[in-house]
Formats: C-alpha cells, sequence, structure tokens
C-alpha cells in the first residue's frame, strides 16, 4: 500500500493548493532569473550578432552603445587597407520613437555598411537581407511589424523584408537594420523649415563677407535646394567593424591604435563596456533581488515543507508504535515531498510557457536554469523533508499511546 | 497455557535526584495465552510505563523480558529486533483509537497486515472487521467513525496478525459503559477464540468479570487484585 498517495488522495485539495503555491513561488523566482538572465544577454546581444572582430569608434568614447561616436567615414577605407583585415564595414547606431498604427514604437536603427553587409551575420527567422541600397529594412519580430509591411520614417516609405529574433538593445528595444545611407537619411532629416532657415543663415553670412558682396550670384546658389556645398563633409558614422584573419588580429589592432582619431575595442571589449557600465546599475539591482528572492523562495518551501512533514507527527508515532519499518516511514516523507516538488515545478513550467513571452521584456530561461531549478527544488524539498522526518523520527512513539 | 509475555523484575526510574519517580518497583509478571487479564489502579501508579516494557516500546532500566520463552530485554538492552517484533507479533490498542487518519477502517487494517508480513491483507481485513461488526464502515475515514466504531477498527488491526500478546491501554476511556462493555468482551473473545494473551489497562470496575486475571498496581509495585467486596468477605 502506498502510503503517500493515499494520505495525497485523502487531503487532495490542500495537496493541490500546496502545489499550486509553491508552483507560484517557483515561477515567481524562475522569471526573476530569467529576467536577469535575458537582461544581460540583450546588454550584448546587438554587439554580438554584428560579428565583429574589432569595433573602431571615436577616440576616447566608449561608443557606440554606451556613449555617442561620431567618426570619419574615411576610416572604413583606411581600416580596410591595413594588411590582414577582410573587411571593414561602417555601422551607424541612433535610436527614435514614432506612431505607427496608433501605438509607440521604439526603434533603434542600425546602419549596416551597403553592399559589403546586406545583414549577413544577422540571424534572419523569417524573409531576407537586404537586396537593395534603399528603402528596405530588416526588424526584430518584437516590434510586431509583418514582412512587406511599410513604415515611414523621414518622409520616406522603407518596407520590411526580413525578421529577426531578439536583436534588442541593452535597454530593451527592438532593432530595425537598414543600409547606412538609409540611417544616415532618417538621422539627418530636416524639416523644410528648418532647411529653408539653414539657407537663410547661409545667405546672411555671404552678405557679411566680402566674396557674398562681390559675388550677389553666390546668394542663388546657396538658397537652391538641389546645391550641397561641396566642402561639407558627408556624414560621420558611428563606429568601422572590422573583421581580420584570426592570427593577425593583434596586429591589426596595433596598426589601428596609432591612428589619432579612433579608440579600439576586440568583441569582448565592447561587451564589457556594455555590462560594467550601461546595464551594470540595472543589473547589480535586478540580481541582488534576483538573490534575495531565491533565498526567500528556498525557506518558505523548506518551511512548508518542514511543517507538512511535523503536521504527520502523530500518524507516524503510530505508524512507528505498530512497528513500521523505518524505510516505509522515509518513504511516505520523500515520496509525498518529491510529488510536491515535481507538481510545483510543473506548474511552474506551465505558468513560465504561457506568462513569460507575455513580458515586455526577454525573460531568458537559460540551460543553467532550466537544469538548476528542478534539482534544486527537489534537493530542497528533500532536505526539508528529511529534516522534518529526523525530528519526528526522534520523538518517543509512546506519545501514540497517551494519544 | 504457553506463556506469551513474562516479565522479572523489571525496575524503571524517570527522572534523578529529587525529581526522581520510580515508575516500576520490581514488577514480575507473566501473561499466559488465552487469558484476558486487566491492570487496574490508580492514576500515575506505574500502569502505561508497564505496558510500554512489555510492548517494547520503551524499555525498562532493569530486569528481563521474555517473549515466547525467549529473552528479548535484559536491562534495558534489546537482544532482538524490537520493530519486527511488535509488527509481526504483537497488537497495541490505544486510549483513543489512533488510526491512521489518512487511511480507511480498511486499510488501518490492511497496513498493519502488511507490516507483519502477511500477503492476503485485504481480504484478512475485511474478515476482521466482519468479526468486529464494523464490516459496514470499512471505506470510511476514522473521522467519519463513531468511538465506538474507531476502538473496534483499532481492535480489528491490534489483531491483523494473529499476534500472541495484546496491550491495551484504557481503550475504553473515552466510551459510554455500555459500549466500553462491549469492547472488554471483545478481548475476551479474542483471548479465548484465538488464543492471544490480552493485557488492558481500564479504570472501570463495572466490567472485572469478564477478564480471567486481575492485577493491580500501586507506586510502581504490582500484586493480584482482590475485589473490595470478596475480600472483605474473605477477611471476616
Ligand atoms: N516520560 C516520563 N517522564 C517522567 N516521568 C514520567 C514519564 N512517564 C510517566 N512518568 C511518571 O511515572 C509515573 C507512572 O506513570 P504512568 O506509567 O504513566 O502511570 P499510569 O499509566 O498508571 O497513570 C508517574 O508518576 C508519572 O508521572
Ligand atoms: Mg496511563
Amino acid at each position: 500500500m502506498n502510503l503517500a498517495l493515499r494520505d495525497v488522495r485523502r487531503h487532495l485539495a490542500r495537496f493541490v493548493g500546496t502545489a499550486a503555491g509553491l508552483g507560484l513561488l517557483l515561477s515567481v523566482v524562475v522569471a526573476m532569473q530569467g529576467i536577469y538572465a535575458g537582461m544581460v544577454d540583450d546588454a550584448t546581444i546587438l554587439t554580438r550578432a554584428m560579428h565583429a572582430d574589432l569595433w573602431l569608434v571615436q577616440r576616447d568614447t566608449r561608443g557606440p552603445f554606451a556613449e555617442g561616436s561620431r567618426l570619419d567615414p574615411s576610416v572604413e577605407a583606411r581600416a580596410a587597407a591595413v594588411p590582414g583585415v577582410r573587411t571593414a564595414r561602417p555601422y551607424t547606431y541612433q535610436l527614435i520613437q514614432r506612431e505607427h498604427r496608433g501605438a509607440v514604437m521604439r526603434i533603434a536603427l542600425v546602419g549596416l555598411g551597403w553592399p559589403d553587409d546586406p545583414g549577413r551575420s544577422l540571424p534572419l527567422v523569417r524573409g531576407r537581407r537586404l537586396q537593395q541600397p534603399h528603402g528596405e529594412m530588416i526588424v526584430d519580430a518584437s516590434l510586431g511589424l509583418g514582412i512587406g509591411e511599410p513604415l515611414v520614417l523621414a518622409g520616406e516609405q522603407y518596407r520590411v523584408v526580413g525578421l529577426t529574433r531578439n536583436a534588442l538593445t541593452s535597454g530593451g528595444d527592438s532593432v530595425a537594420f537598414m543600409t547606412v545611407g538609409d540611417a544616415e537619411l532618417v538621422a539627418f532629416d530636416q524639416p523644410p523649415e528648418a532647411a529653408l532657415l539653414e539657407r537663410q543663415r547661409v545667405v546672411e553670412r555671404l552678405r557679411r563677407t566680402d566674396l557674398g558682396r562681390g559675388q550677389p550670384a553666390l546668394e542663388d546658389l546657396a538658397t537652391d535646394p538641389r546645391w550641397r556645398a561641396p566642402a561639407l563633409a558627408s556624414p560621420p558614422v558611428a563606429a568601422v567593424l572590422v573583421e581580420a584573419d584570426p592570427h593577425r588580429i593583434a596586429e591589426v589592432r596595433g596598426v589601428m591604435r596609432s591612428w589619432g582619431d579612433v579608440s579600439v575595442y576586440s568583441q569582448a571589449e565592447e561587451e564589457e563596456l556594455l555590462l560594467v557600465g550601461v546595464v551594470q546599475r540595472a543589473r547589480m539591482q535586478i540580481g541582488l533581488f534576483t538573490v534575495i528572492l531565491t533565498l526567500t523562495a528556498a525557506v518558505i518551501i523548506m518551511m512548508v515543507m518542514y511543517n507538512l512533514t511535523l503536521e504527520k507527527t502523530h500518524d507516524l508515532a503510530v505508524l512507528k508504535l505498530m512497528g513500521a519499518p523505518r524505510l516505509r516511514l522515509l518513504g511516505l516523507v520523500l515520496q509525498q515531498a518529491w510529488l510536491l516538488g515535481a507538481m510545483g515545478y510543473a506548474v511552474a513550467f506551465a505558468m513560465g510557457e504561457l506568462a513569460f513571452p507575455m513580458f515586455p521584456r526577454r525573460v531568458l530561461i537559460t540551460e543553467t536554469i532550466s537544469l538548476v531549478a528542478p534539482v534544486a527544488t527537489m534537493g530542497i524539498v528533500t532536505l526539508a523533508s528529511i529534516l522534518g522526518l529526523t525530528h519526528v523520527m526522534r520523538i518517543d512513539p509512546s506519545i501514540a499511546l497517551e494519544g | 497455557m504457553e506463556d506469551a509475555v513474562r516479565a522479572v523484575d523489571l525496575s524503571k526510574t524517570y527522572g534523578t535526584g529529587l525529581a526522581a519517580v520510580k515508575a516500576l518497583d520490581h514488577v514480575t509478571l507473566t501473561i499466559a495465552r488465552g487469558t484476558v487479564a486487566a491492570l487496574l489502579g490508580p492514576s500515575g501508579s506505574g500502569k502505561s510505563t508497564l505496558i510500554k516494557a512489555l510492548g517494547f516500546v520503551s524499555p525498562a532500566d532493569t530486569g528481563e523480558v521474555f517473549f515466547e520463552g525467549r529473552l528479548v530485554v535484559k536491562h534495558g538492552v534489546p537482544l532482538a529486533d524490537l520493530a519486527a517484533l511488535r509488527r509481526r507479533h504483537l497488537g497495541f490498542v490505544f486510549q483513543k483509537a489512533n488510526l491512521t487518519s489518512f487511511l480507511t477502517a480498511r486499510e488501518n487494517v490492511e497496513i498493519a497486515c502488511e507490516f507483519g508480513g502477511k500477503s492476503d491483507g485485504r481480504r484478512r481485513a475485511r474478515e476482521l472487521l466482519e468479526y468486529l461488526d464494523v464490516a459496514g464502515r470499512e471505506h470510511s475515514y476514522p473521522e467519519m467513525l463513531s468511538g465506538g466504531e474507531q476502538q473496534r477498527v483499532a481492535i480489528a488491526r491490534a489483531l491483523a496478525n494473529e499476534p500472541s500478546l495484546i496491550l491495551a491501554d484504557e481503550p475504553t476511556a473515552a466510551l459510554d459503559s455500555v459500549r466500553s462493555r462491549s469492547v472488554m468482551e471483545l478481548f475476551r473473545k479474542v483471548a479465548h477464540d484465538r488464543g492471544a494473551a490480552v493485557l488492558v489497562v481500564t479504570h472501570d470496575h463495572r466490567a472485572l468479570e469478564v477478564f480471567d486475571v486481575l492485577y493491580e498496581m500501586e507506586d510502581g509495585r504490582i500484586r493480584p487484585h482482590r475485589p473490595e467486596r470478596s475480600g472483605l468477605t474473605a477477611e471476616q
């Protein structure tokens, strides 16, 4: 006769209630750990997705994610010329917030070096890479846009051609990839009013100079919307991404470090900048809370299991007086604890499957979490019941005589 | 008839120094199979302590206990597996029925059969419940049973393994006199039908004629009980 199951059957409602409570508690702990893991992973996921060996950014900045970085576009060509470099591509990064279909949409716009990089390194879940230098974008699925859906940015229409999964910034915003050219169009978009005022200023500056006064035709030129001063530099990029021969990375890096206008970071260093800088405080905050929550849950689960065993003191004493073999009593307590642990974990798992995808930010159940959580749960319930049982077993069975 | 249990010179003291209480004071006692014996005496006289010593639950400090002729406990030291002895050859009935709360009446008896190594526990349990007239309640949980019914199930459980010795500590304390008497008669029936030795602790002097032997305890000492009225007439 299985005593554990009989006891469960007798106190089914209470048992199910306890399992559900345990499960909810577990799911909160797992969620918190997943939120922490998701946050740490989000922080570096975009950096990793770019598959660069070296990141060239504006000298003495920690760009392009931790702070702004403006790099002269010529760096791309210079980097490409360094022996050992396989590819060098420009990279821009900027956050925008627009309304689309009535909802606020925050997007991190990443410019990819066209034509070298049509999104080669991006993990596409649907659609395709960029195929033309203008008007196409690859967006993260979390934005909720479908393939072929048009999006108007800076007065121009962009079409979604591909979807990625989990391309997010350290702040959890979804990323959209387009060519550097398009990204710059969006970034340096000026309302017509601003353009008019800017031209007006040029005219006024001209009139204050001898050159302007001597050649009034220049004024017409300055106010012509098609005209651009040839001396104006093309817009800066945020970074240049370099891929190099694996065994020559150190050498390439040495060369670039000597350039006066760039700082060079390896992939790992760039990730480190994000982890110790951008998300440091949030990470510590959530990390600390996760630790406390986990400990609290462990203590609560232990107390629940311990008390569950103590509640059986009288029944166990009677069985012990009747001469029940120790293993039967141990079996009763342990089987029930394991059943409870397993059911609790099942509830937590189901909750996770249902609820975690609805969280606004990623809840990343890493392999470690999904492996350690059930093992730890079983360990805790086992330990607590054994503690409870040793307490019960020390009790003199003759208390059953007195009733 | 064959002895079920024999206690020789049992003594037990609870506590030390000034707080020491001599609960058993050189108690010697034999209970034969097929007899039902009563153990009388005021509260605190050591009856429960004796039951625990005879039932191998908590041994006396000194003295010997023989079970079916075999020396089992000597000076408080067990010479055999006491738990195994309890589950195979002993039956207990307590003041309160003390049934296992999460098992039905039948399962309470069945689990005792199982502990005792009986293979046909379910059938035996049914038979015993029938024998004790509670067959109709076999699927009820203890808390749904009346006090008398609970006590009957408890007796059925005590009988599960055809024990040579049944120990009952104030089994009728919670019952009215009619039920109490019927339980005492059950013990007699069990002893006589099944050849068990039965020792019943009781305060109830109304049903003493049920018993074959009467003992009385006082301050840890045991002696045969002489009913007061008959004692008086004998003396004069
Ligand atoms: N566990 C114990 N610790 C200390 N003293 C005890 C204990 N059990 C019983 N006693 C004492 O031993 C004496 C005999 O007790 P007990 O055998 O329970 O008597 P009875 O069952 O006849 O009422 C009493 O004085 C009681 O107070
Ligand atoms: Mg007593």
